[in-house]
């Protein structure tokens, strides 16, 4: 109930933050339950476990969303308040897992709904059974099945949430309201094992496509022969960018304060250096999924139907929840250094130094990695495209 | 409008503030001369912070005026206002307030850096007031690595080095013990008296007041004679405000 009533107190952008997770849980559980009603209809069908499997992409990518928003919401957030209460890092983490769970849940349930609507399940509204038969309506639905499959995302989610959490340090404050500084996390060491994992996805990917030509890579919408080695091939690659982005933003941040910096530079610098832990990763996610986006329009976009609909919203889902987790990950790297802006302020320092600086990091990180992703997209594309 | 006196850096006339409905300042006088050691004392809560941040210009008084070198800054736009705490004031706080990121000497070169001196003069000019502080050893630190008092001399030394006209320092040395105290607040007093910067200093300590020119008492955001308060009544007295708890 303590969820419910932060919940309603709360910044309506906090709000709009839990229904964007609700949204992407709904998304995963309507393909989840599309996965399950083409194997009800069609038994026989290898395609079925294929589709199954492609659909944990998109639920990978909501988890990690998921988390990512119970990171920053800003009720769970330790305060010494509610710490010398009894409500510490550990009891937070239980309410940070329920509100996930009641986020996602009401995603699961929108999405159950809206299923059953466009199979033709329930009647009264607009496109009742709009898309009956593309969801193997006629065949009834295993029950245990479907709730499993719903419930798949709640769980993983909430799951994690407080795993995540719990390992929160609760910020000692003194009367005075001062802040232990926080020890400052040694530099990433991801590096080595991220570009030999890219490496060797990129590696993996290239062998695998020398086989007998054909369609190489058919995406889910078409089942002839995927070949199991160019999806290693891919998942190792976007493991491999996820580990080295903590280490190349560290870089990046090394760069832009070397060689006698001025406020501005050293500010940025040092911040993205400290940072690199924070938004790193999801940044490597962000680079991985978009050059997989790039790989991938390159080899079908002359098709006349490159994909179907339920690819398309699969897509979408994963871009989506990349791009938001990053933005809610640098959101949170902000509320963490709100401190020290609030002190830079108060010395003086103009406005305008500080957006420069926050300009000149998110430049240097564009500028790293958008040419890595356009890189990686072109050695992913070259093997498959003959 | 009344001009100032043309003798005081600061000067202050019947400052009214409040946060939020709840009352802060009830209209305070004050003057600073050029050069002094100006004592502001009072218990918590009897709105010496919000005296400083109003002469400060961190804060615009809901009523009254504040004159800086004869120039009103309660008029002053805000853009402008931040202009004049960077190249004429200093501040410090009760928390060093150094940021995190930064070694200790970048951290005592900021305001510096901030005005766009180049990175040699003012890393020269922070390694100068680093070691007449003491903390020139560690130049190369992280602020997590080093003692509060440390941290709190570095917040000094960061005051020092930009030059300011005026010093404003907020509870310097209130989560220091007695001996690191004593240290900072004497080489914020000796420098301040050597480099003729004008400091205006709230404590609730009168060994700290001890060390200033001159003393200005505040209670409950009024000036007073002494922050005593009146003696309490006697027994009588209390059944009128007894509560049923």
């Amino acid at each position: 109930m303590l969820a419910l009533r932060l919940a309603r107190g709360s910044h309506p952008l906090v709000l709009v933050r839990r229904l964007l997770v609700a949204a992407a849980s709904a998304g995963v559980g309507f393909l989840l339950l599309c996965a399950l009603g083409y194997a009800a209809a069609h038994p026989a069908s290898a395609g079925s476990v294929l589709r199954l499997l492609w659909c944990f992409v998109p639920l990978a990518a909501t988890v990690q969303f998921a988390v990512a928003v119970a990171r920053t919401d800003p009720s769970t957030r330790p305060r010494p308040g509610l710490s010398s209460m009894g409500l510490g890092p550990v009891r937070l983490s239980a309410l940070a897992a329920v509100s996930t769970a009641v986020s996602t849940t009401l995603g699961s349930m929108v999405a159950l709904l809206f299923f059953l609507h466009l199979r033709g399940d329930l009647t009264g509204m607009p496109f009742d059974g709009g898309a009956a038969e593309f969801l193997g309506a006629g065949t009834p639905l295993p029950p245990a099945a479907a709730l499993m499959l719903l419930a798949l995302v709640p769980v993983a989610a909430s799951t994690a949430s407080a795993l995540a959490l719990r390992s929160r340090p609760d910020p000692a404050r003194d009367t005075f309201g001062s802040e232990e500084l926080p020890e400052p996390a040694p530099a990433p060491a991801g590096l080595p094992w991220g570009v030999a994992l890219t490496a060797a996805g990129l590696a993996v990917e290239a062998y695998a496509s020398r086989g007998p030509a054909g369609n190489a890579f058919p995406l889910p919408g078409r089942f002839d022969a995927t070949p199991v080695a160019v999806l290693i091939g891919w998942t190792l690659t976007a493991v491999g960018l996820a580990m080295a982005g903590p280490s190349l933003t560290h870089l990046c941040g090394r760069a832009l304060q070397a060689v006698r910096p001025g406020a501005v530079r050293l500010l940025a610098g040092r911040v993205l250096m400290n940072e690199a832990h924070r938004i790193g990763r999801p940044l490597g996610v962000v680079c991985a999924v978009l050059s997989a986006v790039i790989a991938a329009s390159a080899l079908y976009g002359g098709d006349e139907r490159p994909y179907g609909p339920l690819t398309a919203l699969g897509a979408v889902l994963v871009l989506g929840c990349t791009t938001a987790t990053l933005l809610t990950s640098s959101l949170e790297a902000k509320h963490a250094r709100a401190h020290t802006v609030e002190a830079l302020l108060r010395m003086g320092a103009p406005a305008a130094t500080l957006r420069k600086a926050t300009a000149l990091r998110a430049g240097a990180l564009l500028a790293l990695f958008a040419p890595l992703t356009w890189v990686i997209a072109q050695l992913a594309a070259l093997p498959l495209a003959d | 409008m009344v001009a100032p006196p043309d003798n005081d850096v600061i000067w202050a006339r019947s400052l009214h503030h409040s946060h939020n409905g709840s009352p802060g300042l009830g209209g305070v006088s004050i003057g600073v001369q050029d050069a002094e050691i100006l004592a502001v004392t009072g218990p918590r809560g009897s709105g010496k912070t919000t005296l400083l941040h109003c002469l400060s210009g961190r804060l615009v008084p809901q009523q009254g005026e504040v004159w800086f070198n004869s120039v009103p800054v309660h008029t002053m736009a805000p853009r402008v206002r931040e202009q004049l705490r960077r190249e004429r004031f200093g501040w410090i706080a009760s928390d060093p307030e150094l940021v995190p990121e930064l070694t200790v000497w970048e951290n005592a070169a900021l305001p510096l850096l901030l005005r766009g001196v180049s990175h040699r003069a003012a890393r020269k000019a922070a390694t100068e007031w680093l070691e007449r502080l003491d903390i020139a050893a560690f130049a190369k630190k992280r602020p997590h690595a080093l003692l509060q008092a440390q941290r709190q001399r570095i917040s000094v030394a960061r005051a020092l080095a930009a030059q300011p006209t005026v010093i404003f320092a907020d509870e310097p040395t209130a989560t220091l013990h007695r001996a690191d105290r004593t240290q900072v607040l004497r080489t914020l007093t000796t420098a301040a008296r050597s480099h003729g910067i004008t400091v205006v200093l709230a404590t609730h300590d009168a060994e700290v007041a001890a060390l200033a020119d001159r003393a200005v008492a505040l209670l409950d955001g009024r000036r007073v004679a002494t922050v005593t308060p009146p003696a309490e009544p006697e027994a009588e007295g209390r059944a009128a405000c007894s509560l049923s708890v």
